[in-house]
């Protein structure tokens, strides 16, 4: 621009504005204006108008949607943008919130044996219950006294329990559980020692028990015991046993045994009665024929009735003690440093692998809470900057 | 104190901010709204002057601020009507005593550099109307706009360089040249 300079300009300027006619209106009736009541004031702005929306408190919320929405109208990419982040906030702590308020996961890895053997057991047990025995009993008591601890999986009956006398006398039970404990390095032979003592303290005794100090199979030292205890002090024994490491599973079962025995009673009844009846007759015979075949049948009455009386006497123990096994492992041992190869080469790319993989899993596992930053950090910036100019407008 | 401080510079600054008005919106009427209702609010909030380092940007600022509301709300929609131009009010009816041909020059000169900043967008019109008419500085400027001097030195320099390429503005400076500057005085 060669003619139109800045000189050139203002004079141009200058000229066109001295065009307009000054208003009459003086500054002095303007501050009179300004100094009434707020309500008195006419208002010329137009619903958008963002410039004067902070010098009049007495502006209704519908005024304030009409101005939010012409905001939106002009600026149509940084409403989206602000929606996206507010819904995405509002996932958020939605979703925050309801992991916060659902349970914890059952089961935890602290805890690597139960996911297998809990869900699957608990089946297969409890078909092996006759057909015409009626459903599992609870063990003792209730169902909810079991003394497991939370997470721990537990397979406990879940039968109704039996009335006593439902079948004329007390119910007969069969209980039986095994626990998995584990212990810190070094307590495998005092937790043993602690079992044993636990039954005879109960009033009951050690059936098995076995101790391998070694590592084994599985990599560390092991141990199991099999305790008898009487029934009335099962929850008790296994609540002791549990105190004596954590509980990595817990298994109990507990069989109605109730018609077996009504059953083997029974027959044993009828079996003592032919007996009286062939004693009866045996006392009558006169001839040596008769004599021994009333014999042989009292024979072989009377071995029926000892054989029952044996399943009967059977049964009476394994009713009156219940059968714990627990097995103890030690803590896994601390992972066995990798001999290095000696070549300083591949050591050193193993080195660069593992930085790199290292590298890489960081980066991912920071990608999240870093992404759910900058979404945070980006509404904080619109937010702010929106404010900012709002500030700037109505605080000149 | 303070009232009285700024009753006084809203006199002083009255004719220059309602004239750079008109050359913003380029219309008289909505010029004088804008600026009464810059003073409005600059009365209303004569408080927050004591943090204000210079009343002059600050003023206009007060003023750019109403020339933005009026063309973003109203102007958009006044402009449809086919007999209010943005000339309407041309020329000055109280410069009845100058001469006739040069009462006629003066409004041609005013209503092609009316047209010309009109063609403007606003982003560069309200800089260049601070920096040439009311003679602001760039930093004066930035504070006014609230943009960084930086951003006000390359929107000057853009429409100067759109003013200098307007065909009526250029054919305007060719042909009258000693007339503008002699008008311009």
């Amino acid at each position: 621009m060669t003619m139109l300079d800045d000189d050139r300009l203002s004079a141009l300027f200058a000229q066109a504005a001295a065009a307009f006619e000054v208003p009459p209106v003086g500054v002095t009736e303007i501050v009179e204006r300004a100094n009434a009541p707020v309500r008195e004031q006419p208002t010329d702005d137009g619903p958008d108008d963002a410039a004067d929306d902070s010098d009049d408190g007495g502006r209704t919320a519908t005024g304030r949607v009409r101005r939010l929405a012409s905001t939106a109208r002009r600026h149509p990419v940084r409403a989206v943008a602000a929606c996206l982040v507010l819904v995405l906030v509002a996932a958020g702590a939605v979703g925050a919130a309801v992991r916060a308020s659902a349970p914890s996961p059952v089961l935890t890895s602290g805890l690597p044996h139960a996911p297998a053997s809990a869900p699957t057991s608990a089946p297969t047990r409890t078909s092996t219950l006759p057909p015409k025995v009626a459903p599992q009993a609870p063990i003792g008591a209730e169902p909810n006294s079991s003394p497991a601890t939370g997470g721990t999986p537990v397979t406990t009956p879940t039968a109704p329990p039996l009335p006593n006398g439902a079948v004329g006398q007390p119910a007969k039970i069969e209980q039986s559980g095994t626990l998995g404990l584990s212990v810190r390095r070094g307590a495998l032979r005092a937790t043993m020692t602690q079992l044993n003592g636990l039954a005879t303290a109960y009033g009951g005794f050690v059936a098995s028990s076995q101790t391998q100090s070694g590592p084994g199979a599985g990599g560390t030292p092991s141990g199991s015991v099999t305790l008898q205890v009487p029934v009335a002090n099962f929850d008790a024994a296994l609540k002791g046993a549990q105190a004596l490491g954590k509980t990595s599973s817990l298994t109990t079962r507990a069989t109605d045994v109730t018609a077996q025995y009504v059953d083997l009673q029974s027959r044993i009844s009828a079996l003592e009665q032919s007996r009286q009846q062939y004693l009866t007759i045996l006392a009558k015979a006169t001839t040596v024929g008769d004599v021994l075949a009333v014999q042989a049948q009292l024979d072989s009455i009377q071995s029926q009735i000892e054989q029952l009386q044996g399943q009967l006497q059977v049964l009476d123990s394994e009713t009156s003690y219940s059968t714990l096994a627990v097995t103890v492992t030690e803590g896994a041992p601390p992972p066995q440093p990798v001999p290095l190869p000696e070549s300083g080469l591949v050591r050193a790319w193993h080195d660069s692998t593992d930085g790199f993989l290292a590298g890489v899993e960081g980066a991912i596992r920071i990608a999240g809470p870093l992404l759910f930053a900058l979404l945070l950090l980006a509404a904080a910036v619109l937010g702010g900057r929106a404010l900012w100019r709002r500030y700037q407008r109505h605080n000149l | 104190m303070v009232e009285q401080q700024l009753e006084e510079w809203l006199e002083e600054g009255y004719v220059a901010s309602f004239r750079t008005a008109c050359l913003i919106l380029g219309n008289r009427a909505d010029a004088e709204e804008a600026v009464q209702d810059a003073f409005l609010r600059a009365w209303r909030f004569r408080n927050s002057l004591s943090g204000v380092p210079s009343i002059r940007p600050w003023l206009y600022r007060v003023v750019v601020n109403s020339c933005y509301s009026k063309l973003r709300s109203e102007i958009p929609h006044r402009d449809r009507r086919a007999d209010d131009g943005p000339l309407a009010h041309l020329p000055d009816p109280t410069d009845r005593g100058a001469d006739p041909e040069l009462r006629a020059e003066r409004s041609e000169v005013a209503e092609t550099v009316l047209a010309a900043l009109q063609r403007l967008p606003v982003s560069l019109r309200v800089p260049v109307v601070l920096r040439y008419y009311a003679d602001l500085s760039e930093r004066d400027i930035a504070l006014a706009i609230g943009r960084r001097q930086g951003t006000v030195k390359s929107r000057l320099h853009e429409a100067r360089r759109r003013l200098a390429h307007d065909p009526a503005l250029s054919a305007l400076v060719g042909e009258a040249g000693d007339t503008l500057e002699e008008a311009g005085r």
